[in-house]
């Protein structure tokens, strides 16, 4: 039984998955477009406030942000694989029940309302987005529980349903808001990556582990549940406890994670898909793989961006679909022999 | 006490009746055929024994428990069901679907232990399935993928196994090996098997009991010897068969239009 | 104990340390209005900012400059510092300055808040109306130290705007169409700092007020606000008399209103009216010229 995934190889994969995303994103964080000098950093740590710009723009504008595309790509890659699971859909992404509208629904109203206050250091954007997010997921929960008993196609349909009715909504109140305003919300809809306070990376990281951390301890029941709600539960899953465990963690990392960074895609799609090509449909390995590997693809993808069309820089968001897409195609070829889909 | 005793179950939803106060009861160590017309109410009576659907009046109970007062987790240590074939969408190895029916046992780190290993492989070995144990689902051909999932449900390690059709993408030589690998599951582990089948004469010769279930919520049930008879198959599935008898044991071949044999027959007028 | 209250647990630590390394709150950042010193190196992050620091005389201390600068024409030797919608932060801490300076718009907002974050002094100025600018030049000529000579480019400034006033008072004021983009058709609107141009050089604009800044407008609105002068801008583009045909073109499916009848479409160089500047009495000069080329020919 060579193939058969143990703790032990678990435990190896990622610990050099993680030790690759730790030199990519210090390798990353030397690049942009100033050079600085690795040794001129080391220099500055001790000196609080210097001329050392150097150290300044490795310390101050670098590293939290390839530390928010760490914590962004984690995010994104999880909850995909989580939605691809209990959807039984390969095309799922995080996105997919309205969290992209909600979001963006969100950061418009913040937009015209003007409000000004900001929450825990988060601009209102970030919070209105947040939120968004979290009540779209749980409107569509709600429409979708009350489908009855096919409760995974109820979730989508009330996903397109809500998603088309709230994209009308953003549509109706960007052509009477201001221009300014309309600016604003585009950009940031289009996915960005920017600087944080490390404060509020810290309590984003954590919380984003955290979740990623709970979604593990579930994966035994996502793998059996992806044969089937029924045969998981003769097999003595709890499946609805599962589900809304699976699906509430998912939707708030994802809602963290657009409110850190506005809406990035291809992350959450393509990743998990290119773990499970590799490594393997088991949950307890697609989940912890994948927010390695999405941290790692975000990290990259931000460095592009920031430095390809120097001095101005690209949304996040072209990056991903350029890099992701040709990279999940040659995956896709090599491995899908492999795998044995059904129909092949 | 019996294992499963079933009490006026009725079932059917706002347009149809499909089940009308079905009783019967089965013990450990039997093999139940449960045979009957398309859309009579068999996979809906395995639903509602599997608790997969809740009955509209009238009561199941394992081992003198109502079904309703068992925890998912404590159905699952009595009961495991082979639904008809599901074609999986993501590339699980045999081994590793297999050791999925053992997931409400793992260990606290969300591993198998290596007990559950030896269960599993147990289980491949009475289906037949060792060799491929590292393929994934996909690359297998839909009798091999029937015998893994009753693979699976051996692994549970259940007193009772429900089967849905269990062998109708089988060729003839896996379709014995089945049924001889349930009847030793019934023989050797006293286990109960309850198998949906549309094959009647085989249902016949491995099956002790027999239920049978009529378009109109109708059903009977008893020995094998006793339920099936022309009569009964005429009534329920309006099919002629002639019966022979082979060894002291009751065959039914059906008598179709155009059948060979029931042209000899018509112009037989003796028969 | 169960995994799950192990996790809680661990949150919950998690949190604590947070809250115990980096304290409840932001910390706040620094705006440079409390500070009197001199400052030596300064770094604009908007072409009018830069213009306005080049007419005060700082021009020296100028050390970034965002891209595509083109007034003064010093600016070309400076280093550039990402473009007006872009401004690169790297580049900026780059430029090592003690003062930046921005304008009070949404995508500048966020980069000067996170300079002020880290240590670095930030003047904000809003320069939406006309108003605003004279009071952005008082602001930073203040802070930097030269009261004088922001008071004497403000009475200079003010001075040519009267001048150019006293020339239309006397007329009919026309009706005016600023046309920011053709497809679809957008004008400037009431609320914007071109209008208040066209009013400094004497016109009126066409069109009523209306919520969007620069809206869309339809034909049916053209035809109706009775327009006397359509006035384009080249946006960048050198072609003056290759435009004006373009647009002569444009137009000539409105032929009944005003401005075509009397073939009142002009194409003007829009680098001082498209930014509220110091050049300012040159853009509103511009505009004049289209309302009243006559009183120009002294």
């Amino acid at each position: 039984m060579k193939d058969l995934l143990t703790g032990k190889k678990l435990v190896l994969r990622v610990l050099f998955a993680v030790i690759a995303l730790v030199l990519i994103m210090l390798f990353c964080s030397f690049i942009g477009t100033q050079s600085i000098s690795f040794t001129k950093v080391i220099a500055g740590v001790n000196n609080q406030r210097n001329v050392n710009t150097d150290y300044e723009i490795f310390f101050h504008v670098r590293l939290p942000r390839i530390i928010l595309a760490a914590i962004v790509g984690a995010a994104l890659a999880c909850s995909g694989v989580v939605f691809q699971g209990l959807l039984r859909n390969p095309l799922a992404d995080p996105y997919i029940l309205g969290i992209s509208s909600g979001a963006g629904l969100g950061t418009i109203i913040a937009v015209i309302s003007g409000f000004n206050w900001t929450f825990l250091g988060r601009s209102p954007i970030a919070v209105f987005a947040f939120s968004g997010a979290m009540v779209t997921v749980w409107l569509v929960w709600l429409i979708g529980k009350m489908t009855g008993k096919h409760h995974v196609t109820g979730l989508l349909l009330a996903g397109v349903v809500v998603n088309a009715f709230f994209s009308a909504m953003i549509m109706f109140l960007t052509s009477i808001a201001k221009s300014e305003q309309v600016h604003a919300t585009i950009f940031w809809l289009m996915g960005n990556m920017s600087e944080e306070d490390f404060s509020v990376l810290w309590f984003g990281g954590g919380f984003v582990m955290a979740g990623i951390a709970g979604l593990f301890y579930i994966s035994p029941q996502l793998n059996a549940i992806s044969f089937g709600e029924e045969d998981a539960k003769s097999m003595g899953i709890n499946v609805k406890g599962t589900q809304t465990i699976a699906f509430a963690i998912a939707a708030a990392i994802t809602g963290i994670a657009v409110s850190f960074s506005g809406l990035i895609g291809f992350v959450g799609l393509i990743v998990p898909h290119t773990v499970r090509l590799i490594f393997g449909p088991d949950h307890r390995q697609l989940i912890l793989l994948s927010c390695v590997f999405g941290s790692i693809f975000l990290v990259a993808a931000d460095t592009l961006a920031r430095v390809i069309v120097a001095p101005a820089q690209l949304p996040v968001g072209v990056v991903t679909a350029i890099l992701g897409g040709p990279i999940f195609l040659i995956l896709l070829i090599k491995y899908s022999r492999k795998v044995g889909w059904s129909g092949k | 006490m019996s294992l499963i005793k079933v009490d006026k179950l009725s079932f059917g939803y706002s347009s149809c009746e499909i089940l009308e106060e079905l009783s019967f009861e089965l013990d450990s160590g039997n093999f139940l055929a449960i045979a009957g017309p398309n859309g009579a109410g068999k996979s809906t009576l395995l639903n509602l024994l599997s608790g997969a659907l809740k009955p509209k009046s009238g009561s199941i109970s394992i081992e003198d428990k109502a079904i309703g007062r068992y925890t998912n987790r404590q159905l699952c240590e009595k009961i495991a069901v082979v639904r008809q074939e599901f074609v999986p969408i993501y590339g699980f190895s045999v081994i590793e679907t297999v050791l999925m029916a053992r997931t409400a046992y793992y260990s606290r780190t969300g591993f198998e232990r290596k007990i559950d290993r030896e269960i599993a492989i147990e289980a491949l070995e009475a289906t037949d399935t060792l060799d491929f144990a590292e393929r994934r689902l996909g690359q297998l051909s839909s009798g091999e993928r029937q015998r893994v999932f009753i693979a699976r449900a051996l692994a549970q390690k259940t007193d009772i196994l429900l089967l849905d059709e269990p062998t109708s993408f089988l060729d003839l030589r896996h379709q014995i090996e089945i049924y001889d690998l349930l009847k030793k599951m019934q023989l050797e582990k006293n286990k109960a098997i309850l198998m949906v089948t549309h094959n009647i004469n085989l249902a016949s010769q491995y099956a002790d009991v027999a239920l049978i279930l009529g378009a109109d919520s109708s059903y009977n049930w008893g020995s094998t010897k006793e339920i099936f008879t022309s009569e009964q198959i005429e009534k329920v599935f309006g099919v002629k068969t002639v019966k022979c008898i082979i060894e002291e044991e009751n065959f039914f071949l059906p008598l179709g239009k155009f059948a060979k044999i029931n042209q000899k027959n018509k112009s037989n007028p003796n028969r | 104990m169960n995994k799950w209250c192990w996790l809680l647990l661990i949150v919950l630590c998690w949190s604590a340390a947070g809250y115990g390394i980096f304290g409840v709150g932001v910390k706040r950042g620094n705006d440079g209005i409390s500070t009197k010193k001199e400052f030596e190196r300064i770094v604009s992050l908007a072409p009018n900012i830069t213009e306005i620091l080049f007419a005060l005389g700082l021009g020296e201390k100028v050390v970034g400059v965002p891209l595509y600068s083109e007034y003064p024409p010093e600016t070309a030797e400076k280093l550039k510092v990402g473009t007006f919608w872009q401004p690169n932060i790297e580049a900026v801490i780059g430029a090592k300055p003690d003062l930046i300076v921005t304008l009070e718009i949404e995508r500048q907002k966020y980069i000067a808040q996170r300079l002020r974050r880290i240590g670095y002094t930030n003047l904000t100025v809003d320069i939406e109306k006309v108003g605003d600018l004279f009071d952005a030049i008082k602001k930073i000529g203040d802070l930097t130290g030269k009261q004088i000579e922001a008071d004497k480019l403000l009475s200079e400034i003010k001075g040519k705007l009267a001048k150019i006033s006293s020339l239309g008072k006397n007329e009919e004021k026309l009706k005016v169409l600023y046309i920011v983009q053709r497809k679809p058709l957008r004008v400037a609107g009431r609320e914007t700092f071109v209008n208040e141009i066209i009013e400094l050089a004497g016109g009126e604009n066409a069109i009523g007020p209306t919520i969007q800044k620069y809206p869309p407008i339809g034909s049916e609105q053209v035809l109706g606000s009775d327009v006397d002068v359509i006035i384009e801008p080249s946006m960048g583009q050198n072609d003056l008399e290759g435009l004006k045909i373009k647009a002569m073109e444009y137009w000539r499916g409105f032929e009944n209103i005003p401005a075509v009848k009397n073939n009142r479409i002009y194409v003007i160089d829009d680098d001082t009216v498209s930014q509220l500047g110091p050049r300012l009495p040159e853009g509103v000069e511009a505009i004049a010229r289209c309302l009243r080329a006559g009183s120009f020919e002294n």
